[in-house]
Formats: structure tokens, C-alpha cells, sequence
């Protein structure tokens, strides 16, 4: 499990070489949008020669790849990280078509984080869900709200049917749903308003193209010692009552509570909060 | 032949510049030089050596790169070189 | 009071010889009009073997570059100083010629008569007709003037310089009593360069990241309870320092004592919010500080021997708990250098380094251990600014370093978790991406003298090769 996925470009060292001091649960190197089309084989070449003399436990790595509109681009991306030492590839414009045609070309299959950035996307998610590579989507609001032809609001109305499907389609497999980043890079208020957004509606985690955007994720996505306090408390009465059913303080605790609580702590523990 | 030119003088990176010459030579500006020019030195011949180029000016313009970033840079202006070598 | 409109007037009218002390302050910073007039009057008089004691040199102060040219400088005692005059320095500067002190370390050494200064020209924003002055009021206005106070205080000749002359003032920062001269110019300063506007809190990422684990290393020493203590100077780290820990305080509805050294805009708003009972100020960093000074009534401008004298059993340091700063370099002995470079260029100078990092029950370094492929860890530091005795903590954005002499501070963050290990092993993981340095220790001739703020010579400066 990850809080955090922050973008840093794949073409610039200064970041490259810094991309384990941010605190990032995972880090996606970039090869698309913020590459330019002439300096693509610099950062692949930049990105290989970095992994391959770096090792990294924490954070996980992934690296966003060219879209398969992009062919010529998104071939030579495959073949260049073909050996390298990551957790899986984002996906950009993810849909049931493109993924057919990224499974055609890549010589062993990898986990993909796909980015949910096209209307019609939304009516296929449940299926991609189902894919035995996609172990998540990534919400890509700024394209999405391009195409829509809309501007993003503070309250992020204009997200919330992408946010939920996302959500729903990815609990169905218990795979990642990553909230989109908050491009308002200065606006820390404005930050917080939308990670709020995305934990109260479900999201397992956030994505961010700033740095200094991680904290706050991190901590927002972490539990809170209330919390670990209650699962506590419920865990302890299920192992001291040996029932997996019971009231405590009044509510009825079943199994899937116990459950979350077990979660929860787990995460806690992970996140070094416990 | 076009002058390749590949990385940025941004810290911690570098810019290499090749052009085809009468017989191998580099050239290093760096702001480390006192500390690490022997080592940059050596990491832009092994290079050249790996990938079998001679006759090759290389400038190596450089804000204080680790090895890889050298290493990389250098590779993908070769890469670029011999492309536009077997495109003339 | 002997009161002149003209510099060629008063200079005629001191008793100017060779061989006399000097002292100037540095609060109009880069923006100060008096020095280089002076100096290049008393130059064009023909005094030779002169000794200059500015609390600091700045870039704009060239006179003094043209002084050492003409080899009419016996020597140069200062705090802090870059520039030409530090280049001119390095590069042709006498064994005898430059003492570099702590601000507390000037305050002993003038008050003691280690320091003895003959003439003391001291740039005052305003003065009165009675002969007392401020730093808060007119074109040029520094807001503290607490470098300039034991000039004020023990020189043989004080001589007031301003460009804005009053009937009275309120508040006087410094009083008429000690006023022999004052000469009144149509400008003392420029004020672009004197509040330099660069201090603002850091965004650049490794430097957040670092002060996140610096807040993090105070919060988890328990040492932000109420009534506590803090110094941050004005860099961009040291005031995300600051900022996290407003945010901690709060959230936890604490209030500090006091912050104290160089203030700012940040130090200004917490004290407006109550976070802060006391802001205890030895110079304005910034415009806001100076605006504070004048409607605060808890924003009190100090002397550096309030501040700092080391000899003084009252110095506000001394009460210090945390204290954050910086470092160009610093040793697996925990010294620090902020006083030249790797190839001694002089950038700078102690200030008040070694006076806080001396007196705070905790000291700590912030800086990025690798700036490029340049690790800020050396097996040993080019210059000591600081000895490593009174360093503490040292954090970084790969890990944090303990001094193993604080055995305390160490069992106190036992459960931490923060990355905290041994300043060998952050060296190592420089060393990992860097490669291992050619070692360029080539020293040239000695130039001067690093002296702590008790008087000891802790180091020597070296010219460039």
C-alpha cells in the first residue's frame, strides 16, 4: 500500500538522483507529459543509468510510459525499462482498446497503474478492474476536465462521478484508486480541501507533481491515533469476548468492523504510526 | 555533420557537445574539476571505448553530474551521433 | 555635540593620524552611504597603517578594496565579510591582517579594550537636536542598531552620520550622551539594500524536506513546551524551521519566551498572534521587523553585548533552548565552517555561529548533505567557524547526525523516527553518489585568524593558492 505517488521528470537529474528524500511512499518517473518529444532518449537513457547503479527499498517506483497514440514513443519506453528494477508502469489514457495494444507489444507482461483520463473510460473501468496487470487506476483530472471542456472547481464537483467510479470499480478487485494531483502548486489550503475530498470519498491514495505536496498526503492518508486508538479497542474485545460479534460502547461490532480495524492497524504499523 | 548537443547546465547535470574530429579528444569545464575532473575524465573515455567511437571531439560542459548522469548523457549523444552519421 | 553639514569639514576637524582604529556598523548592509565616503576622504588625506573594525564588510563597501590596494591598511577586524574585499583578501592578503570575530566576541573585545577604536562612525537613520538617535525613523531607517551600540558606547570619538535630522525623538534607540560629532549628509543610504528582501521561507523541495526533519528532531527532544526559546537566522531553511514549528505550537496552544537574533516579517507575525511573549532583535532583516519595532512594545531592539558578550552574565543567549543554522561544511568532529569555501574564497564569517551554537542548550545544523555532487561532510573542515564541541544535531535530507558528545540528546530519541545515525555513516552516503573527492587541501600563505567569542584563536585563514 502507498499514500503518496509523486511525478518527477525522468529527464532531470537534480530530481532523479533526489527521488528517496521527499518521503514519497511511491515515486513515478516520468517519459510523458512533462518530457519533451526531442529529449525522450535523454530520460530514458538518464533513468536507466540511474537504476541500474541505484537501489532504492523505499518508495516504490514506477515509470510513466508514452500512451500507445504514441507508438514509436511508447515501444522504445517499453524496451527501455525492460530490465529495470520497478514496481510496474503508469499507464496514460488507459481504456479497454489501448490496453489490448500495450499487451501486444511489451515481451513479458508488467503491473500497471492505469490513468483514468478519457471520458469513455468511466464505462469500462469495471473490466479493466478485472485485468490481471492493472493493480490500479490513477484519476487524470487535468485531461479529463479538458476533454469535458470544463475547469476544475475547489470543491471538485465537476470529480465526483469520475472520482466514485473510480472508487467502485477499483474496491470491486481491491486495487488502488490514486486521486488525482492538486495542480495549484502554492495553494496549500486549496491542497488540503482536495485531499479531503478524496479520503472522504474513498481513494487509497494521492497522486502529486510536487514535491512538497507529499507531507501533506502522507499524513492526510495516515491513520489517526483516535483511530488506531477505537481499532484498538475493538480488536482487544474481540480477542478477550473470542466473538467475532459483539457491542462496545453501544454499537454493534460484526466481523467486517473487526476487519477495517485489523486493516487499519496494519496500516498504522506500515506507516510507523502504531 | 550537426553538432549534437545533449543535457542542460542545470546543477547537477551536463552538457556534452560532440563533433566529429581528426582524432579523439575531450574537453572538461566543470565545477568540481579540482576534485573530480580526473574521474569525469575517465568516465567519458571508458564510454567512448565501450560504444567503440574514435575521432570524436567531446566537450563536456559540467554543473557538478554524478558518474550516471555523465555516463548517460554521453551515451544518448553517441546514440544521436551515429543515427545522424547513418542518415548522411 | 559639534554638528557638521560637511565631511571635509569634520574629517579636517577630527584628530586623524596614522595608526588609528576605525569602526563602522553594518546595519544599512548592502545599502550603506558612509563608508565609502569616509574612506576614500580619509585615503585622499594621506593616513596610512589604518586599522578598520566594521561589524561586517558587504560587497558595496569597495573603499575598503582600494585601501588594501594602496597598502594603507594595517589590518581589518570583522565578523562577517564577502565580496571584493574578501576576494582581494584571499587572494593578497598579510598574515597579520584580518581577524575574523563572533558578534558577541566584537562586544567583549570592545568593551575589554582588546578592541580599542579611536573613531566610530556611526550611520543613524535620525538624530535629534539633543544628539540621540534611532534606527526606526527616516529614509534609511535599520530598525535595531545593536551592532553599532558598544561603538556607541566605548570609542574615544563618536561620530553620528545622518541624513534625517529631527527636533526630537520619542524613543531614542541611543542616547544624547554620547554623541561628539555629528555630520548630517543629504543621504546615508540606498534602502533597496538595506532590507535585502531575500528572506522568504524556502520552497525548494530538499530544503523542505530537511527542515520537515528538523521540526520533527525538536518536536520529538520535547523541547517546544511553553516558555521555551528559539533563534532562526533569515535563510530559506531556517525559516520553514520556524514555520513548522509555529504550526506545532499552534496545535498545541504553546507559547514561547522569546525568539532572539536576526528578526523577520515570521518572528513579527507570531509575536502579533501570541505565540511568542518577547522578540529580542539585533538587527531587521526585513521592513516588517523595522514596523514592528516601532508599535510592539514586546519587539525590543538589543545590543550585541545583550545579545551575546560572552563575558556577560545577562546575555539573552544564554536562555537559548534551540538554535538553528547553517553550514558550508562541517567534520566528522562536528566543526563547522561558514567562513570560506572549499578553496578559501571567504563567503562569509560567524556572525553570531559560534556565540548561539556556544550558549543553546541545542544546536542545529540544517543543509543539504550534497549540493550537486559537493558533500557539506569533510573529514575535516577547511576553516572552523564553530568548534564541534558546541555543535549538536546536524540534519540533512539523507539522515541525521547526533554529536556523540550528547549522550542526553541521544537517549532522549531513542524512539524516535526519525533516520538517525552516525555523521561516518551520512559521509558514506554522500560518498555513494559522489565518488571519493581528490583531496585539494593546498593552503597558501596565512592571512588571518578565525577567534572565538572568549578571545582564542580557534583556526587560521589561508590565501588562495
Amino acid at each position: 500500500m502507498s499514500r503518496s505517488y509523486l511525478f518527477i521528470p525522468g529527464d532531470v537529474p537534480r530530481m532523479l538522483q533526489n527521488l528517496d528524500v521527499f518521503d514519497a511512499d511511491a515515486v513515478i518517473i516520468d517519459f510523458e507529459d512533462s518530457v519533451a518529444d526531442h529529449n525522450k532518449d535523454e530520460a530514458r537513457q538518464l533513468t536507466a543509468a540511474f537504476l541500474k547503479r541505484y537501489t532504492f527499498h523505499r518508495p516504490k517506483l514506477y515509470i510513466r510510459i508514452n500512451s500507445t497514440d504514441d507508438l514509436a514513443h511508447c515501444k522504445k519506453d517499453l524496451a527501455s525499462i525492460k530490465d529495470l528494477p520497478i514496481a510496474g508502469i503508469v499507464f496514460p489514457k488507459m481504456n479497454v482498446e489501448r490496453l489490448k495494444i500495450l499487451e501486444s507489444l511489451w515481451a513479458k507482461p508488467i503491473d500497471i497503474l492505469g490513468i483514468l483520463e478519457t471520458p469513455d473510460v468511466f464505462f469500462e473501468v469495471l473490466s479493466l478492474a478485472k485485468n490481471p496487470h492493472v493493480k490500479g487506476f490513477l484519476l487524470g483530472a487535468e485531461d479529463l476536465t479538458k476533454a469535458l471542456n470544463i475547469d476544475r472547481s475547489q470543491d471538485g464537483k465537476e470529480l465526483l462521478f469520475a472520482r466514485s467510479q473510480m472508487i467502485f470499480a477499483a474496491a470491486s478487485t481491491n486495487i488502488e484508486a490514486i486521486d488525482t494531483p492538486f495542480t495549484d502548486v502554492l495553494n496549500e489550503a486549496g491542497l488540503i480541501e482536495d485531499i479531503k475530498q478524496a479520503t472522504a470519498l474513498g481513494c487509497t491514495a494521492k497522486a502529486s507533481i510536487h514535491p512538497n505536496h507529499v507531507a501533506f498526503i502522507n499524513n492526510a492518508f495516515t491513520p489517526s491515533q483516535e483511530a488506531i486508538k477505537a481499532s484498538k479497542r475493538i480488536i482487544a474485545k474481540s480477542e478477550q469476548t473470542q466473538s467475532m460479534r459483539f457491542s462496545l460502547d453501544g454499537k454493534m461490532i460484526d466481523k467486517p468492523v473487526i476487519e477495517r480495524a485489523r486493516k487499519l492497524l496494519k496500516r498504522a504499523k506500515d506507516y510507523g504510526v502504531l | 555533420m550537426k553538432t549534437i548537443v545533449v543535457g542542460s547546465l542545470e546543477s547537477s547535470d551536463c552538457l556534452i557537445t560532440l563533433q566529429p574530429n581528426e582524432n579523439t579528444e575531450i574537453n572538461i569545464e566543470s565545477t568540481v574539476f579540482a576534485m573530480y575532473g580526473e574521474q569525469i575524465q575517465k568516465v567519458l573515455t571508458d564510454t567512448l571505448k565501450a560504444h567503440n567511437i574514435e575521432n570524436i571531439h567531446v566537450l563536456c560542459q559540467d554543473k557538478g553530474a554524478l558518474d550516471y548522469t555523465i555516463e548517460a548523457r554521453l551515451i544518448t549523444a553517441i546514440k544521436r551521433f551515429k543515427e545522424a552519421k547513418d542518415e548522411s | 555635540m559639534k554638528k557638521y553639514t560637511s565631511l571635509d569639514a569634520l574629517l579636517e576637524a577630527l584628530p586623524l593620524k596614522d595608526g588609528m582604529r576605525l569602526s563602522f556598523h553594518h546595519h544599512l548592509r548592502n545599502g550603506d552611504g558612509i563608508i565609502n565616503p569616509i574612506l576614500t576622504k580619509i585615503d585622499a588625506l594621506g593616513y596610512k597603517d589604518i586599522h578598520l573594525s566594521p561589524s561586517a564588510i558587504f560587497p558595496s563597501y569597495t573603499s575598503i578594496e582600494t585601501l588594501l590596494k594602496k597598502e594603507k591598511v594595517a589590518s581589518i577586524t570583522t565578523n562577517y565579510l564577502n565580496g571584493p574585499v574578501a576576494n582581494y583578501l584571499a587572494l593578497h592578503g598579510s598574515e597579520t591582517c584580518l581577524k575574523m570575530q563572533t558578534h558577541g566576541g566584537r562586544a567583549r573585545a570592545i568593551i575589554e579594550g582588546e578592541n580599542s577604536i579611536d573613531i566610530a562612525f556611526i550611520a543613524a537613520p535620525t538624530v535629534d537636536k539633543t544628539g540621540a538617535a534611532s534606527g526606526l525613523y527616516g529614509p534609511s531607517a535599520c530598525g535595531s542598531l545593536g551592532y553599532a551600540m558598544e561603538d556607541v558606547a566605548h570609542a574615544k570619538l563618536k561620530i553620528f552620520v545622518t541624513d534625517h535630522f529631527v527636533d526630537a525623538i520619542e524613543n531614542p534607540q541611543i542616547h544624547h550622551q554620547h554623541i561628539d560629532y555629528l555630520l548630517i549628509l543629504d543621504s546615508i543610504g540606498d534602502a533597496r539594500g538595506i532590507v535585502s528582501g531575500t528572506t522568504t521561507i524556502t520552497r525548494d523541495p530538499i530544503g523542505v524536506s530537511i527542515a520537515r526533519r528538523a521540526a520533527q528532531l525538536i518536536e520529538d527532544l520535547d523541547i517546544i513546551k511553553p516558555g521555551f526559546s528559539f533563534q532562526s537566522g533569515a535563510g530559506g531553511v531556517s525559516l520553514r524551521v520556524t514555520d513548522y514549528i509555529k504550526a506545532y505550537m499552534q496545535r498545541n496552544a504553546i507559547k514561547a519566551k522569546f525568539f532572539s537574533g536576526g528578526i523577520t516579517k515570521y518572528h513579527v507575525e507570531m509575536l502579533e498572534m501570541g505565540l511568542v511573549e518577547k522578540l529580542y532583535d539585533v538587527q531587521c532583516f526585513d521592513l516588517e521587523a523595522i514596523k514592528s519595532l516601532k508599535r510592539n512594545a514586546t519587539h525590543h531592539a538589543i545590543s550585541a553585548h545583550d545579545y551575546a558578550n560572552p563575558n556577560n552574565p545577562r546575555r539573552i543567549i544564554k536562555d537559548l533552548d534551540v538554535v538553528i543554522l547553517g553550514a558550508t561544511e562541517i567534520d566528522l568532529d562536528f566543526n563547522v565552517n561558514v567562513t570560506t569555501d572549499s578553496f578559501n574564497t571567504i563567503i562569509g564569517g560567524s556572525g553570531g555561529h559560534s556565540d548561539t551554537a556556544s550558549d543553546a542548550f541545542v544546536s542545529i545544523i540544517v543543509t543539504p548533505l550534497l549540493k550537486a555532487r559537493t558533500s557539506v561532510i569533510k573529514t575535516r573542515v577547511n576553516t572552523i567557524t564553530t568548534l564541534g564541541k558546541h555543535v549538536d544535531c546536524l540534519v540533512t535530507e539523507r539522515g541525521i547526525a547526533i554529536n556523540p558528545r550528547r549522550k542526553d540528546l541521544i537517549a532522549q530519541l531513542k524512539n524516535s523516527r526519525l533516520d538517525i545515525v552516525s555523521i561516518d555513516t551520512l559521509m558514506q552516503r554522500a560518498t555513494a553518489y559522489t565518488g571519493h573527492p581528490k583531496e585539494t587541501t593546498h593552503k597558501g600563505k596565512k592571512i588571518g585568524v578565525v577567534e572565538d567569542r572568549d578571545g582564542t584563536i580557534i583556526d587560521t585563514l589561508h590565501a588562495k593558492e
